[in-house]
């Protein structure tokens, strides 16, 4: 939360009279495009039949004014319910995997069930929506929703449901238009009819959150204090959510994904010094609505009369990036309960052994993963001459797999103890969604661009994202829980504006698809050498740093006893494990958990000591990359699936069990 | 033309196969393209290889792929190892493959064909690339034959429409209710309407293919206009339309100027732009 700061009383109302009065502005310039002012009252009273002009005015430019105010002070008002109860300050129906559920739910109606689709759009986005959210609340629950627990629960569910979505745009994309073109948030209207369906329900969400404020209030005390007060935590919890799932998935159902207004209202509404939850929830609400019509606004003078589309929910993006700059290095520091180190079930009795027979056991797998395919006959293992046939076509890929998880594994690793933090990971860091937003303007820039310059730009997105990182969260001096939420919004803010990308329906988005599924199909022997080659050239100085990771962990004044800065060794460790991240993410696109996965699956195998760590999940991350991109290859024959999308889809399940296993234990 | 080559490929592959003494046994070729596959159907030469059958089958539909052609998997990403067992001569690809180029030339000899550039006509690309991949696998006699098929279409959709040539027509396939794509001059849909002596609605910008995502308000622009629906239209899209005052109060939509064509692939080459000239409503 953000800490109190004096502000005059009339601040509130000045900041949003101003963002109205830009927002009311826009507006008129824009319906005095369509209609002369004097005519704008008879279109309202007496439309003249036939009249188009009329009827765009009323049918559509009004509606959509309408709609952008409801649908920013709703997203508002979920926002800042769901940042009370999960007391977090970023939480938003977008970080929590809220929206990404609904759009999933949408996505499968309009192939397998589109008269349910038809009969109300409303009914399957709130199922899309109200799963994911029990989802990530039955994955906290046990830790007490605790807020880095509930973000990155919401993370691995909406990353999830991304990969479910992605998945269906893959097979299914000429059915699924309208799909992406929601991911990104379109306000365009056609009638009243919509708004007329909003407003009641936005009426009746308020209603509800007015009557909740003062459980609210108490719900962003700690939990003993709430306890203590004798307020039933569940049922305020799961009412308070409910009415945020609720509001956040009727404006999915109608206009699609709109990121950003969710966190920056309520910050703009604490910004300006509202205090109490009641007045918190007015403010916000206004502020939303105040935001979304300015965003809109301005999307639609600079896109004017002419040219494609350019969805608003993308702009909101660019414009909640400043104002999440701004916020991340005013986050206050999660409880020290929820960081509680990663505790492993059992310790090995040779791990030095372990990992050597692993070790060994890899020349047999990786024999094993090039030999199985699967052609018309069914699966099959090509043995002597077939086996070297098909080496051309399996082994580039399978060694460019395996290298990208070795490095995502060993990243990963570094982040997790390095942070203390057993959910974290280079997934969770933004480095990929950079990199996808580098690749995005690099589509969109340059016609039909080689691999080199694909590389290049993927890099320099990676880069990009680590240094807005790095900049974000260099007030927390690199503190583990910052640097998680820094990426998580980071992740949000680029994931928004490829998807204005894809939403366009440009083909030119159709390679972005491919490398965000983490498509490894491409890759030719070039790219399997550079790829294990960064692999060599990276890993090995983060065994090297063995030491700061033991050291870290233990609390700045120990490190420093042991003549340890910090500081600069977090800078050390940090650095690498972005550079790994970002060197795989080249390889298997940003959505694959194995940065993840394997550091646990290491952990669990009861490998403890930093370097046993690493070791371990290096190669188990490697085996689990491979096992994907073999799996890929035959899984839905003759069409093949990504690797880092059939990791997902692994990964994301054994996440999930293991967060639930986790909340049992802490 | 400007068959962007495989590099070095394409110089080999169009030596080795012209070399064949013509109506020699058919030429294998593997199209991962929809509009490469129909148009090499065309030829009248099945291909080996191509990608997507289920989708060609529906989105497509004709010429109809015959029995017997390995299906590649998605268009994104083919089947490297299927295609290499079906053993082509020559592998047509558009630019969009570029990222797969090396691994296909692995294969066999890739030619590259773009019928969407910014600016250009599709139409006259299209009919290029006939006459270019005709050359290619030998059968210049089919690729002029094509020609001359779609000229006498063309021509006979031209007579047979000629009453409608005063009027714009405007070609659009709905996204969801509130969002069309309308496809504009540098399109397929739009070089065909302009063959057929007929007047595009859709004069503004485009993007590479031709093809602009707006808002449905923007329909207004066009009151005059004959509206021409891609197939399919989802059922959900229709009921929202059916409530939509914006779409009720639409010139088109009260006169009843409103069409169903398809479904035609609007990405396509000759056969498709031959398949949407014969599906256009002549009253």
């Amino acid at each position: 939360m953000l800490p109190p700061s004096p502000r005059p009383a009339g601040w509130p109302a000045l900041l949003l009279g101003t963002l109205l009065l830009a927002g009311a502005l826009l507006c008129g310039l824009r319906l005095a495009a369509i209609l002369p002012p004097e005519q704008w009252w008879q279109a309202l009273t007496q439309p003249v039949p036939g009249d188009m002009t009329q009827v765009v005015f009323r049918h559509a430019v009004l509606p959509r004014m309408a709609m952008a105010l409801l649908c920013g002070a709703a997203l508002a008002l979920s926002g800042v319910i769901l940042q009370r109860v999960l007391r977090n300050p970023i939480a938003s129906p977008l970080t929590l995997g809220i929206s990404p559920g609904a759009q999933l739910a949408l996505g499968a109606a309009m192939l397998w069930a589109p008269t349910l689709l038809a009969a109300s759009r409303e009914a399957v986005a709130l199922a899309g929506a109200t799963t994911a959210m029990a989802l990530v609340a039955a994955l906290s629950w046990k830790r007490g929703l605790a807020p880095a627990a509930v973000v990155l629960a919401g993370l691995v569910v909406g990353l999830t449901a991304s990969a479910l979505s992605a998945a269906l745009i893959l097979m299914k994309g000429e059915y699924l238009l309208s799909l992406l073109l929601w991911g990104a948030g379109s306000l365009a209207q056609a009638g009243w009819e919509p708004v007329l369906a909003l407003a009641p329900r936005l009426a009746l969400a308020a209603a509800a959150a007015f009557l909740l404020r003062r459980p609210l209030l108490l719900l962003g005390l700690e939990d003993t204090s709430a306890r203590s007060l004798g307020l039933s935590l569940a049922l305020g919890r799961a009412a308070a959510l409910g009415v945020a799932v609720w509001l956040a998935a009727v404006v999915v159902a109608e206009v699609g994904v709109i990121g950003f207004v969710g966190i920056g209202a309520p910050a703009l509404a604490r910004l300006a010094g509202v205090r109490g939850m009641g007045r918190l929830m007015a403010w916000s609400a206004g502020f939303g609505a105040a935001l979304l019509l300015l965003a809109d606004g301005l999307v639609q003078l600079g896109q004017g009369l002419r040219g494609d589309l350019l969805p608003t929910g993308a702009a909101t993006a660019v414009l909640g990036a400043p104002i999440l700059l701004w916020l991340l290095p005013r986050l206050r520091a999660g409880s020290p309960a929820v960081m509680a180190g990663i505790t492993a079930s059992r310790r090995l009795a040779r791990p030095w052994l372990f990992l050597a027979l692993l070790l060994a056991a890899m020349p047999v797998l990786t024999w094993f993963g090039l030999a199985l395919g699967r052609g018309p006959e069914g699966w099959s293992l090509a043995l002597g001459v077939d086996w070297l046939g098909m080496l051309p076509w399996r082994a580039p890929r399978l060694a460019a797999a395996m290298a990208a998880g070795a490095m995502l594994a060993a990243s990963g690793t570094v982040l997790q103890r390095l942070t203390g933090n057993p959910m974290a990971g280079p997934e969770v860091l933004g480095l990929g969604a950079g990199a996808g937003f580098g690749l995005a303007l690099l589509l969109l820039l340059v016609p039909a661009p080689g691999r080199p310059a694909q590389l290049l730009a993927v890099a320099a997105g990676a880069g990009l994202a680590l240094g807005l990182l790095l900049l974000a969260a260099r007030r927390g001096g690199l503190a583990p829980e910052r640097l998680l939420l820094a990426g998580v919004s980071l992740a949000a803010f680029f994931q928004a504006l490829v998807a204005a990308f894809q939403a366009s329906g440009d083909p030119r988005a159709v390679p972005l698809l491919g490398w965000l599924a983490g498509s490894t199909a491409r890759l030719g022997p070039e790219d399997a050498t550079i790829a294990v080659g960064l692999a060599l050239l990276l890993l090995p100085p983060v065994f090297l740093a063995g030491r700061w990771l033991a050291l870290l962990p233990l609390g700045d004044g120990v490190a420093v006893g042991l003549g340890l800065r910090p500081g600069l060794a977090r800078l050390g460790l940090v650095l690498p494990a972005a550079m790994l991240a970002g060197a795989a993410t080249l390889v298997v696109g940003p959505l694959s958990f194995v940065g993840l996965m394997a550091p646990h699956l290491a952990r669990w195998l009861g490998l403890r000591t930093p370097r046993q760590h690493l070791a371990g999940a290096v190669l188990l991350g490697a085996l689990v990359m491979g096992a994907a991109d073999v799996l890929g290859r035959g899984l839905a024959f003759p069409f093949q699936l990504p690797a880092g999308l059939v990791a997902a889809l692994l990964g994301g399940p054994y996440l999930m069990a293991l967060l639930a296993r986790r909340g049992q234990v802490a | 033309m400007r068959a962007t080559a495989g590099r070095r490929g394409l110089l080999l592959g169009a030596a080795g196969l012209a070399a064949r003494p013509a109506r020699a046994a058919a030429p294998r070729v593997a199209a991962i393209d929809w509009g490469l596959a129909e148009t090499l159907l065309g030829l009248g030469v099945a291909p080996v290889a191509a990608a997507e059958l289920h989708g060609y089958a529906h989105w497509v539909r004709e010429p109809a792929m015959p029995a017997g052609v390995v299906d590649l998997g998605l268009r994104g990403e083919p089947n490297l190892e299927l295609l290499h067992r079906a053993a082509p001569e020559l592998i047509l690809a558009t630019p969009q493959f570029a990222p797969f180029l090396p691994r296909l030339e692995r294969v066999a000899p890739v030619a590259s064909f773009a019928t969407y550039v910014p600016g250009g006509d599709p139409l006259v690309r299209s009919q290029d690339i006939a006459r270019a991949i005709g050359r290619l696998v030998g059968r210049e006699a089919a690729a002029a034959a094509l020609l001359g098929k779609a000229e006498a279409a063309f021509e006979a959709g031209a007579r047979r429409l000629s009453g409608m040539a005063g009027r714009p027509w405007l070609t659009a396939s709905f996204v969801d209710a509130r969002h069309l794509r309308a496809y504009g001059r540098t399109s397929l849909f739009g070089a065909t309407l302009a063959r057929l002596g007929l007047i595009n609605a859709w004069t503004e910008p485009t993007n590479a293919w031709g093809f602009a995502t707006v808002a449905l308000e923007r329909l207004a622009a066009v009151p005059e206009a004959q509206l021409l629906l891609i197939e399919p239209v989802r059922s959900e899209v229709e009921a929202d339309l059916g409530r939509s005052p914006l779409w009720q109060a639409l010139p088109a939509v009260r006169a009843g100027r409103v069409a169903r064509l398809g479904p035609c692939w609007a990405f396509g080459g000759l056969p498709s732009a031959m398949r949407f000239a014969g599906l256009l409503p002549h009253e």
